[in-house]
């Protein structure tokens, strides 16, 4: 079963933000991987996933259940950490995390205390004191005390340090061991590389592209940088699937998707000093999926 | 109940300041009714030399103004504008609070419908209301016992006083309204502030004219102290209004806020 699954999900507002006929479906056991560009729509999804804010048209279910009509029930299941973190004025960490206890039906003391000691949160600072890190790291404990069976994070790692960072990730890769599903928003791609199994690019409200996230890596492109030994003319490379041909004196650099006989064959018609062929990041992928549209 | 605990906690502080101003206020000013009351004569004669738009303004009444209550009825115009201020500043806060400390994410992302959380919220708003009520009623009844020299009528005394409630419950009414109406709203205090004593000086203008359309529109006469010692009971077009706009600013409340978008600050 999809655990969430959205459908035509429109969402506008009088300006140019919101998304557009966005659907897409996370599997159980996923980590979905959402990512954009601050504005495309990513937490304008997130947001009305959760019932924060109501769709103008097309429809959401997550567990199964219409997010309209069975909000209540479906958050009984989800821990959510947004980007920015809140806090009630003048209150203790424990005191907040007791708070966000209390509106789930099951004792989550002993996950409370073993989430706080592994991201070493001194529960007893007043919530005001604590750096924005810390903040976070509040946020992180409030969204997965009751063991929640979807996890959505919204841009999360902003403010903690690379240790915790770590063992932030450390934490999700356990929690999905354990079954949980996690779709995770995010503008830092190497975040989303290192995690999730499946990326949806959402640009300006749009699905771009939804992959898996080793054939968003292995198959479609390959980066190609030579050095050759003499001037290479730019219409040798007029083939199709490259792009972003640069050509710099004698050294050649561009991406490439398509068969790779094909491309090897026009390098090979060229006298070479070096040559790398590289599997690129999930961030050139992503700028090239910005880049051709734009 | 998580919920309503959660908030009467967090106005604790804030109720404990309004009810001793309130009771500071009633004992400050009725602990001079003793010498007004030995000097009457002299007072009687000093008032009566202003004019009378003055007087109405300021909410004397000349027949009455010597005696206990009516002595209270005039220092119970000021009660009434603090706790005005006080309803008014809950009724605009508690729900726009969320959206401004960002944690109307944390609310709203809980497995609690909307209609439970303005609930609770409100729940916990009227008890500290009542909480203020109760405090003040008595804080009044004793500070008037000590101060009168003849016996003067305990119900007539509690009548005159329960109106700070109506009239509370008509601004927080009100003040949910508005912070449903208007969420953006970033600071609350001079809106509250503003509405009020725009409320409050309609009413001093409309004792002036003496002009009973000017009388509907100012929450602060509905409830006249002269009017309820004489006839031991309220002016029933008043409560009517009362009741009416508190259920109606109430349930409008209730549906905007759940048609609305909570969007990230």
């Amino acid at each position: 079963m999809s655990i969430i699954e959205l459908q035509q999900l429109t969402k506008t507002y009088g300006s140019a933000r919101g998304i557009k006929n966005l659907s897409f479906r996370v599997e159980e056991g996923e980590i979905f991987g959402f990512i954009g560009p601050n504005g495309a729509g990513k937490s304008t999804t997130i947001r009305t996933l959760l019932g924060l804010i109501y769709p103008t048209s097309g429809s959401a279910k997550i567990f199964g259940k219409d997010i309209l009509l069975h909000g209540q029930e479906i958050k009984k299941e989800i821990g959510y950490l947004p980007s920015e973190v809140f806090y009630y004025d003048n209150m203790k960490v424990k005191d907040l995390l007791h708070y966000s206890a209390s509106f789930y039906k099951k004792d989550c003391t002993k996950r409370m205390n073993e989430l706080a000691a592994l991201l070493e949160l001194d529960v007893n600072k007043k919530i005001d004191d604590l750096s924005l890190g810390n903040k976070k790291k509040v946020g992180i404990v409030q969204g997965l005390l009751h063991e929640p069976r979807l996890i959505i994070l919204d841009e999360p790692t902003s403010g903690l340090d690379p240790l915790m960072q770590q063992r932030f990730f450390e934490l999700l890769l356990e929690e999905n061991k354990k079954g949980s599903t996690i779709l995770f928003s995010s503008h830092i791609l190497s975040e989303v590389q290192r995690l999730c199994h499946r990326v949806a690019i959402i640009k300006e409200g749009e699905l771009v592209s939804l992959e898996k996230m080793s054939t968003l890596k292995a198959n479609n492109y390959k980066r190609f940088k030579l050095e050759a030994s003499t001037a290479v003319e730019e219409s040798s490379f007029a083939i199709e699937g490259v792009t972003e041909l640069v050509i710099r004196d004698k050294e050649v650099s561009f991406m490439y998707k398509g068969n790779l006989n094909a491309i090897l064959r026009v390098i090979a018609s060229i006298e070479i000093a070096n040559l790398w062929i590289e599997e690129p990041d999930l961030e050139e992928i992503f700028m090239h999926y910005y880049e051709k549209e734009a | 109940m998580n919920m309503y605990k959660h908030e009467l906690s967090a106005y604790r502080k804030s109720l404990f300041g309004w009810i001793s101003a309130l009771v500071g206020i009633s004992i400050l000013m009725m602990s001079m009714f003793p010498t007004f009351s030995k000097d009457a004569g002299a007072f009687v004669a000093l008032l009566s030399n202003m004019p009378d738009a003055v007087l109405a303004a300021m909410g004397i009444h000349m027949e009455t103004i010597t005696s206990v209550l009516g002595f209270y009825g005039y220092i119970f115009v000021y009660i009434l504008l603090g706790g005005a201020i006080q309803a008014m500043l809950l009724g605009t806060t508690i729900l726009s609070k969320e959206v401004r400390d960002k944690t109307a994410d944390f609310l709203l992302t809980k497995p609690v419908t909307r209609q439970a959380i303005v609930s609770s919220k409100l729940l916990a708003a009227l008890t500290s209301l009542a909480v203020t009520n109760i405090i003040y009623m008595a804080a009044a009844c004793l500070i008037t016992a000590l101060v009168s020299e003849s016996a003067f009528s305990l119900k007539l005394l509690i009548l005159a006083t329960l109106p700070l409630f109506f009239v509370q419950l008509i601004f927080f009414a009100t003040g949910l309204l508005v912070s449903v109406i208007w969420p953006k709203m970033r600071t609350v205090l001079p809106v509250s502030l503003g509405v009020v004593f725009a409320f409050f000086l309609i009413g001093a203008l409309g004792a002036t004219t003496g002009d009973d359309k000017l009388r509907l529109l100012t929450p602060f006469k509905y409830f006249d102290t002269s009017y309820i010692v004489e006839h031991s009971s309220y002016e029933s077009l008043y409560l009517f209004i009362t009741i009416a706009w508190v259920i109606l600013a109430t349930a409008l409340s209730y549906i905007i806020y759940m048609k609305r978008d909570v969007h990230a600050v």
